[in-house]
């Protein structure tokens, strides 16, 4: 470094004002009160994401064209790419920061597109400590798998038990193989087992095993039984109604099912969704009886929306109050309703109409208005048994070395949440079995600012489908994959919020030179950062903040 | 596209012949924002960028405070720079114009004389350059279309030479909008007279530095008294640069020019496109055997006050004639010319003029009037105001 130069005359200074040497010696830094700090943020996407996908990182990689570095990424996080990929509601898509510039990411499609690209690859599975312990999984859905899947990845024995012939819960049994293929499940069920995992199928707990002996053989016990008892709709002809989802059961298993021409479908939740257009495959003319608006129905709009494409038809407003059987065919007596204030649930209550009464007719009545869990095998066990303390804690209901999850502790929800709560239980779990608290969750700074000057208006992709008339007849999948370079370019989009991906804006833009950058990693010279803030301002994704001096 | 025939005549408005100007100066980097009555210029300007007639950047940008610092930007890596404007954007740019003079680039602009709103006008009158008197530009006010094509070549010779921006001043439709035969130069003769721009110091990532960064006390003035000796070393340098372009092109213009002074009793003060008026009212005055002359101020920063006073030294009464006004003193050549000769020995009485606002006409009728109002009357007065209406 140069020492100043200290001027004598007006002769010794060049005309403007120019530095003529080292400015080291000016240690600017002097003047901060803002300093400035890398500190990555949580993309919105990967905070919505129930399973906790590293969304920002995982499209970085397939923007590159580098799907099996997102596949393994994606499998850090979840068991189950192939199957969130079709079926999730994808939530981080609706917190997508891009929705406030253009259109949201299609991170569904790009999660299937990675899922598919990377059908034939197979975990990379360490050399890793074998633990003694047991562990017992009663039910094979995505709760239960994902808690085999983390649990056995941390080398513990874990044991799967399935009443149905086949594992996959109702990724198996209630979902349509027109939204997901079974060679898909049947994949990433594989996987799962590759880990070590042992699936016992047709084993019922509480009638071929009981839940004591199953406690007594195992160290911990994982219920994740899902929500399969159809609620009832309580009115006089309940008789001549079939469980909506004892008919996807049983139309998914391979069962000849004939349902006839009319059939109505009582609900307007997921299952309602998947009755119909279900009965539609079979050649029915489904019509969807719901009791308030479509704005209000609990299933995925696109659902909704496919469903009507198809040719479902809906009956809104109208809700059965008795089904009668009149030569051969049945007579749904419905009451009109209008809606009222909100209820609990914050959607208008429906409030039937005196007097309005109307008669629909039908070849079948498909009742589809919830689920919930049974656990009949497991509540005489919870009365009867001393010593079996339960609490809730941590997500899951835990009681020593018992814990439950999934639909059967919440009652019917996500595939993603259930996912979710597959990977708490296996961690409440591993630590129940090593004695410790479980970790606290850590709670990130969501990543919000993101400065759209960087950024061109480029359009989301669109999922192609199979035409309308090439779907109703038969169950094979709606949607297709988007192609390699689609994906790329979708993924290209992605904002990176909250994760540094060295665009080199901070070190472009530092007026003061402050910034260094080497092998990606960017330092601050915070003898000569005055705290502008010139690079929080211009760091296109939110990853640099702004903090007091502490004076 | 059709190559330009340098070394020929054409006929061309005002605005054009600014065009020409910069297009001979080979200017490179040309940024502006559009404006009445100063748009033509830059419009011919983009079409010689567009095919290739002139091999200059033409930067696009959303006003004039952004063309001055995309100038400034330019001419600190050492690019040869030019903009036109006028009024309001002239006002615009008024910060990037200190930074322009006192990061000593020299930008040469073109500014077409429009009186300042509100009321809205787009008339030529001169309060709008004349409002950036003090920020380092150097001003000169022109009378014709081949003068303002000189000046354009002329105003890059000087600024850089003495690192000091210059504003060349035209009346807005007077002049701008106003077709005149326009000699255009041989090319081969402008590159002779103008070398490419050499800058001390530039932006060059092979040799860094640092731009404009603070100066404190005890070095700013020294940066000050700097720029102020390099305008007065304009002076000469005008001067030379007029020399060397009679030399080469037959013209000159001097930084004032003093027409029929030599045994005049009153000197008529003008300034831009009335001198042209005023010369023919001097000739017609003349003809009648009065004594009466004309001195038109040219440049105008730097003043060439010991020029003036050279001037009207002999003179028994002078009378400027200001097509601008400053609130609460008059107009402000006439402030000028009686701070240059306060301190001289020799020194007429002054009447101050104002005309002309807001692009009136000032007629040789008006004119007439003018001079008859001063040989009339013994005591000088500081503002009188021309043809309002009482």
């Amino acid at each position: 470094m140069k020492k100043p130069i200290v001027f004598t005359s007006e002769r010794e200074m060049p005309p403007m004002a120019v530095s003529l040497a080292d400015m080291g010696h000016n240690r600017t830094g002097g003047w901060r009160y803002l300093r400035p700090i890398y500190l990555e943020k949580i993309a919105p996407c990967k905070n919505a994401c129930p399973v906790g996908n590293d969304i920002p990182r995982i499209l970085s990689l397939v923007s590159e064209g580098r799907y099996e570095d997102a596949w393994r990424l994606f499998r850090e996080t979840s068991p189950l790419p192939g199957v969130c990929g079709r079926v999730c509601y994808h939530p981080c898509e609706s917190f997508c920061n891009r929705k406030n510039f253009d259109e949201a990411l299609s991170i569904a499609a790009i999660e299937r597109f990675v899922a598919d690209a990377c059908f034939e690859l197979e975990d990379k599975i360490p050399e890793r400590p074998k633990r003694s312990e047991k562990i017992a999984v009663v039910g094979s859905g995505p709760a239960g798998l994902a808690c085999a899947y983390f649990l056995a990845k941390d080398g513990y024995a874990v044991t799967v038990f399935e009443a149905a012939s086949q594992p996959g819960g109702m990724l198996r049994l209630g979902i349509p193989s027109y939204r997901l293929p079974r060679d898909v499940l049947d994949r990433e069920i594989e996987l799962i087992a590759h880990w070590g995992v042992e699936f016992r199928t047709n084993t019922t707990i509480g009638h071929d095993l009981s839940i004591e002996r199953l406690w007594e053989q195992h160290d911990a016990v994982f219920i994740a039984t899902g929500a399969h008892r159809g609620r009832a709709l309580n009115i006089p002809g309940e008789e001549f109604a079939l469980q909506g989802l004892e008919f996807l059961k049983a139309v998914n298993a391979g069962q000849a099912v004939s349902v006839g021409t009319r059939v109505l479908i009582i609900g307007g939740g997921n299952t309602a969704m998947d009755c119909a257009r279900t009965a539609l495959r079979l050649g029915a003319q489904p019509l969807v009886v719901y009791r308030r608006m479509r704005e209000e129905m609990p299933a995925i709009a696109e659902e909704v929306e496919e469903a009507e494409h198809e040719g479902v038809q809906f009956e809104f407003l109208a809700a059965p109050v008795a089904i009668r059987r009149l030569n051969g065919k049945l007579e749904v007596e419905c009451i009109r309703m209008r809606l009222g204030e909100p209820d609990a649930s914050g959607r208008r209550r429906p409030i039937p109409i005196p007097g309005s009464e109307f008669v629909l007719r039908a070849d079948s009545v498909l009742k589809a208005v919830g689920e919930e869990p049974d656990l009949s095998f497991l509540s005489e066990h919870l009365e009867t048994s001393e010593g079996i303390v339960i609490e809730r804690a941590h997500g899951v209901l835990e009681r020593a070395g018992i814990f439950i999850g999934g639909d059967a502790q919440t009652g019917p929800s996500t595939v993603a949440q259930a996912i979710r709560s597959g990977k708490e239980a296996a961690q409440a779990i591993k630590s129940f079995l090593r004695g410790e608290r479980p970790p606290k969750p850590h709670k990130l700074e969501e990543a919000l600012r993101i400065n759209f000057h960087y950024f061109t208006h480029a359009p989301r992709v669109s999922t192609p489908q199979l035409p309308i008339s090439e779907r109703i007849t038969n169950f094979v999948e709606t949607k297709r994959a988007i192609s390699g370079a689609q994906a790329r370019a979708e993924a290209s989009r992605c904002f990176s919020c909250g994760v540094c991906n060295n665009c080199d804006n901070c070190w472009v833009f530092c007026p003061d030179a402050a910034i260094t950058h080497t092998n990606g990693t960017y330092r601050i010279d915070y003898d000569f950062c005055k705290g502008c803030g010139v690079c929080a301002e211009e760091c296109p994704r939110n990853v640099i903040s702004l903090v007091e001096e502490e004076l | 596209m059709t190559p330009i025939l340098t070394g020929t005549k054409k006929v061309v408005t005002g605005n054009h012949a600014v065009s020409y100007g910069v297009m001979l100066a080979r200017a490179q980097v040309i940024s502006a924002y559009p404006i009445t009555p100063q748009t033509q210029v830059v419009e011919l300007l983009s079409e010689f960028c567009a095919n290739g007639t002139l091999r200059a950047k033409f930067i696009k940008v959303e006003s004039e405070h952004s063309a001055m610092a995309a100038l400034i930007g330019a001419a600190s890596a050492g690019a040869r720079t030019f903009t036109a404007t006028s009024a309001h954007g002239l006002a615009l740019m008024h910060e990037m114009l200190h930074w322009a003079a006192g990061a000593r680039l020299p930008i040469v602009m073109a500014n077409i004389n429009r009186a300042m709103g509100p009321p809205w006008s787009v008339w030529t009158d001169q309060n709008d350059s004349l409002s950036q008197r003090d920020v380092g530009w150097m001003q000169v006010y022109c009378e014709s279309n081949q003068e303002v094509l000189d000046t354009v070549i002329q105003a890059y010779k000087v600024a850089e030479k003495v690192f000091m921006p210059a504003m060349l001043v035209l009346d807005a439709f007077v002049l701008s909008h106003t077709a005149e035969p326009v000699e255009i130069p041989d090319q081969a003769l402008v590159d002779q007279y103008l070398p490419p721009y050499q800058p001390i110091y530039k932006l060059d990532v092979n040799d860094p530095h640092s731009f404009g960064a603070l100066a404190p006390p005890d070095v700013y003035m020294e940066l000050r008294y700097k720029m102020h000796r390099a305008m007065e070393d304009a002076l000469a340098e005008w001067a030379r640069a007029d020399e060397e372009y009679h030399e080469l092109f037959g013209r000159r213009y001097g930084l004032i020019e003093p027409y029929r002074t030599d045994d005049a009793d009153l000197i008529l003060v003008t300034s831009g496109t009335v001198t042209s008026t005023a010369r023919e009212v001097i000739d017609e005055l003349r003809a009648e055997g009065r004594r009466v002359g004309l001195l038109k101020i040219r440049v105008f920063r730097p003043f060439p006050a010991q020029f003036v006073r050279e001037a009207v030294a002999n003179a028994r009464k002078v009378a400027v004639i200001d097509r601008n006004i400053s609130f609460g003193m008059g107009g402000i050549f006439a402030q000028e010319i009686k701070a240059a000769l306060y301190n001289a020995c020799d020194r007429p009485p002054i009447f101050g003029f104002v005309a002309g606002l807001g692009g009136r006409d000032i007629t040789p009728h008006v004119i007439t009037e003018i001079i008859e109002y001063a040989e009339s009357h013994d005591d000088p007065e500081d503002l009188i105001w021309v043809g309002v209406k009482r």
